[in-house]
């Protein structure tokens, strides 16, 4: 019976962590500088999409396609919705093989003030990507961007 | 016993598992279908509803169409917006209305006939019908609305606009019904519908131009002979999302050569208005990497003056409207400045050539609609929503 009871925790423990998947964080003012923090020192992938943008799904699944190929590529989603979305933001995160990456989600009611901060030039088209260098020096395109491209900045940056 | 529950644990971790990391192997096409729709109608549902519409009758009553809760409001004011009589519903069945940024709802007001339409949005992703209702006795009751698209599946018939006058009511909106099923047709259409017994019925739509781009609001404006005039963003060749004209059932000319290739959703269309000399005055955005921002430029018959750019490149400056009476020209758009959701305008005195520095109307530290110019009551006046400070209205000049 012991042994039993043992094992039923050892599996719960096993289950849950199996389930577990990144949370998807609140994004206001300050979020940016936060994610570069953590990215501090290696290139990464900074990516906004939005359950309302058609070409994001076309995104969505690049990515996640790209994160199988480089398992150890860092990229960084941010949902522009509404926390109250968070559930099915994550879901669809997970459907495109991306519930382990990094997620965000715009928690503020004046998008713009985020916008700001992150590129006063982005004027809020979705899918917005970024490409951080080492040194953090970043490219901004806005569309989806082709598989090529990526797979070309996956190659020369992660490693 | 153990080695059942074993098996078990076993299937389910590996389920647990697969869920987790989300594998690539079945990335199913009808799964992510399903959570957008409930992303989608959650958006719908819980979306701010800024956007209100806003027109002058001829005795100078301005007229406001807003969006509470399931339910579109018309109210009048005699004091151009200082205080507004009591709101009537249009829609006694409530119904999700789109109110939000380039999807909104529109007004008109012809005699004692007071017209509006809007979007319902529909649970299916980027679904939505054209809806419409009239008053015919001064907005004191309106009939019970009417679907005008005559495709009733559940795709996009998205982003009303409308045009009306003493002849009729002219709806023009964004369709897909030509791309349902057909994955090689690009963007969507641009469909429209008339009415000649004052919003009663409206004949068959018909479609003006074949590749739209998805999601950004249409202009309309009336030609010296009262034919509408559309503006809209189009998509070109592959992925170029340029400007189109087109009066009402003829051919689509191009309206802006910025060259802007994107798979993207700009959410950013353009601004129309016809002098009565019958030159169109447009005012657009691109993010075409040459030259982006905001533009205007002016067609006249088959001659269109350079892009002139304006707006503040580093101030999101964007969705700007354009008013034109005799050679006065008003050009207004939002900008954020990190600290403020601004209103700036620039005038021309001279068709358009030349300009005013730029000024601001109006500023709000709070969310914000996009700028409407509504031309009557003695001038120009901006009418702008905020969550902050309300509804604001601001006399452009006399």
């Amino acid at each position: 019976m012991k042994r039993f009871l043992l094992l039923t925790v050892l599996l719960t423990t096993l289950l849950f962590a199996g389930l577990a998947q990144a949370e998807i964080r609140p994004y206001v003012a300050g979020s940016l500088k936060a994610i570069e923090g953590e990215q501090r020192g290696q290139p990464f992938i900074l990516t906004f999409w939005s359950a309302t943008c058609t070409h994001c799904p076309t995104e969505l699944k690049a990515l996640g396609e790209l994160v199988r190929q480089y398992p150890k590529l860092k990229l960084v989603i941010v949902a522009t919705d509404t926390p109250a979305e968070t559930p099915e933001l994550q879901h669809l995160a997970q459907t495109y093989g991306l519930a382990g990456q990094a997620q965000w989600v715009f928690a503020d009611a004046q998008p713009e003030r985020l916008r700001y901060e992150i590129d006063r030039r982005w004027y809020g088209e979705l899918p917005r990507t970024y490409f951080y260098d080492r040194q953090h020096r970043r490219e901004g395109r806005s569309g989806a961007v082709p598989v090529e491209q990526l797979e070309r900045w996956a190659g020369e940056h992660v490693k | 016993m153990v080695s059942r529950l074993l098996a078990l644990a076993a299937a389910l971790l590996m389920a647990g598992g697969a869920g987790a990391h989300g594998d690539h192997a079945h990335p199913g096409a009808a799964a992510p279908k399903v959570d957008y729709a409930k992303v989608w109608l959650e958006k719908q549902q819980t979306a701010p509803r800024l956007a209100v519409a806003a027109t002058f009758d001829d005795r100078g009553r301005l007229w406001l169409a807003r969006v509470v809760g399931q339910q579109l409001f018309v109210s009048s004011s005699v004091d151009a917006g200082r205080s507004f009589a009591e709101a009537v519903a249009v829609n006694r069945e409530p119904e999700l209305i789109s109110a939000d940024g380039e999807a909104r709802p529109q007004i008109a007001a012809v005699g004692q006939r007071i017209y509006v339409s809007w979007t319902q949005a529909l649970p299916q992703p980027f679904a939505g019908h054209i809806r419409f209702a009239v008053s015919e006795d001064g907005g004191k009751t309106f009939a019970e609305p009417i679907t005008v698209n005559d495709d009733s599946r559940p795709i996009t018939h998205r982003f009303n606009a409308m045009l009306a006058d003493a002849s009729g009511v002219t709806l023009a909106w964004i369709d897909k019904r030509d791309g349902a099923g057909n994955s090689d047709y690009t963007g969507a259409a641009i469909y429209t519908a008339r009415s000649t017994d004052g919003g009663r019925s409206f004949e068959p739509n018909r479609k003006l131009a074949d590749h739209s781009c998805e999601c950004c609001r249409i202009a309309i404006a009336a030609d010296t002979d009262g034919t509408p005039v559309a503006l809209w963003r189009q998509i070109f060749g592959k992925n170029t999302r340029d400007f189109a004209l087109a009066r009402l059932a003829e051919p689509l000319r191009r309206a802006s050569e910025d060259g802007w290739e994107i798979d993207a959703c700009p959410h950013h269309g353009g601004a129309l208005a016809i002098g009565r000399d019958g030159a169109r005055h447009l005012a657009w955005f691109t993010g075409a990497e040459r030259s982006p921002g905001l533009h205007y430029r002016r067609v006249i018959g088959e001659t269109m003056t350079p892009p002139l750019p304006f707006g503040n490149l580093d101030a999101q400056a964007g969705h700007p409207q354009v008013a034109v009476s005799g050679r006065h020209v008003t050009l207004v758009w939002r900008e954020y400045d990190g600290r403020h959701n601004l209103i700036r305008s620039m005038h021309s005195r001279d068709n358009g050539s030349r300009w005013s520095t730029p000024s601001t109307l109006a500023r709000t530290a709070s969310a914000a609609d996009d700028p409407l110019l509504v031309t009557g009551h003695q001038g120009l006046w901006l009418v702008w929503n905020t969550t902050a400070d309300g509804l604001r209205t601001v006399k452009i000049r006399p």
